[in-house]
């Protein structure tokens, strides 16, 4: 037992749970994919060939950054679905099913005058 | 009696997802044109028959299952998705279904506990 380390009696530090400050916060996630949405796609023209990777781009930036506001016990999935704007209809839905009390979502819609539209949703879910 | 027991029962087989994706998209969307007033239903319909027929597998996994249903017009549409997660144990599996007047697009991610 003594290879534990040197923490007498500490016991279990594997907490199941999280604390208050390392909840998934939703509304300071959207405000970063907000910022990040609105930096990367302001003047930007839907062209096919270059839209695959742009999106892919998107979504790996915006899973980066949010490893960086220190989610570290959450598993995070973030989805970028961009389209062209030409009057045709689109719905999207999601439903998830997770520990309501930990896990949470957070999502943004971009739209601009050209022609591109983005939706966008960042899932994480605590391990 | 330790019952839960990772292994082979605790990992993301995509192939049994994609038939559950297909069947629930058949069920709900299968004959019909796109049709404004309908496509929310149908959209949370596909999504709910997916995630309740995922939870009856009755693996240690929670879900995410997302759904976009848009309508034929020339328009393109683009999705990426980027996950942080277990690579062992977590997976996804994203089914893309078209008639005469629309396109569906549904991706399901499983994350093991």
């Amino acid at each position: 037992m003594g290879e534990l380390g040197p923490d007498d009696g500490a016991g279990n530090t594997y907490s199941l749970r999280p604390g208050l400050q390392h909840r998934f916060k939703s509304s300071s996630v959207k405000e970063c994919i907000h910022v990040i949405l609105k930096e990367k796609l302001a003047n930007v023209q839907y062209n096919p060939e270059e839209m695959p990777e742009l999106t892919k781009s998107l979504s790996e930036t915006i899973k980066d950054r949010l490893k960086e506001e220190g989610y570290d016990r959450y598993k995070m999935v973030v989805q970028v679905v961009i389209g062209e704007q030409r009057g045709e209809g689109v719905n999207m839905a999601a439903r998830c099913f997770w520990d309501a009390d930990t896990d949470s979502c957070a999502h943004d819609v971009f739209m601009n005058v050209g022609r591109g539209s983005t939706r966008h949703k960042v899932f994480s879910v605590l391990f | 009696m330790d019952e839960f027991q990772s292994g082979e029962e605790a990992s993301f087989v995509v192939d049994e997802v994609s038939s559950i994706i297909k069947e629930a998209i058949e069920g709900a969307i299968g004959g019909n044109a796109y049709q404004h007033s309908k496509v929310n239903q149908w959209t949370t319909g596909v999504v709910e028959q997916t995630l309740s027929q995922l939870t009856k597998l009755g693996k240690p996994f929670k879900y995410i299952v997302t759904c976009v249903i848009m309508q034929k017009n020339g328009a393109g549409l683009h999705t990426a998705s980027s996950c942080f997660w277990d690579n062992s144990s977590d997976g996804t599996c994203t089914v893309r279904w078209e008639n005469k007047t629309m396109y569906c697009i549904v991706s399901a991610f499983g994350l093991a506990i």
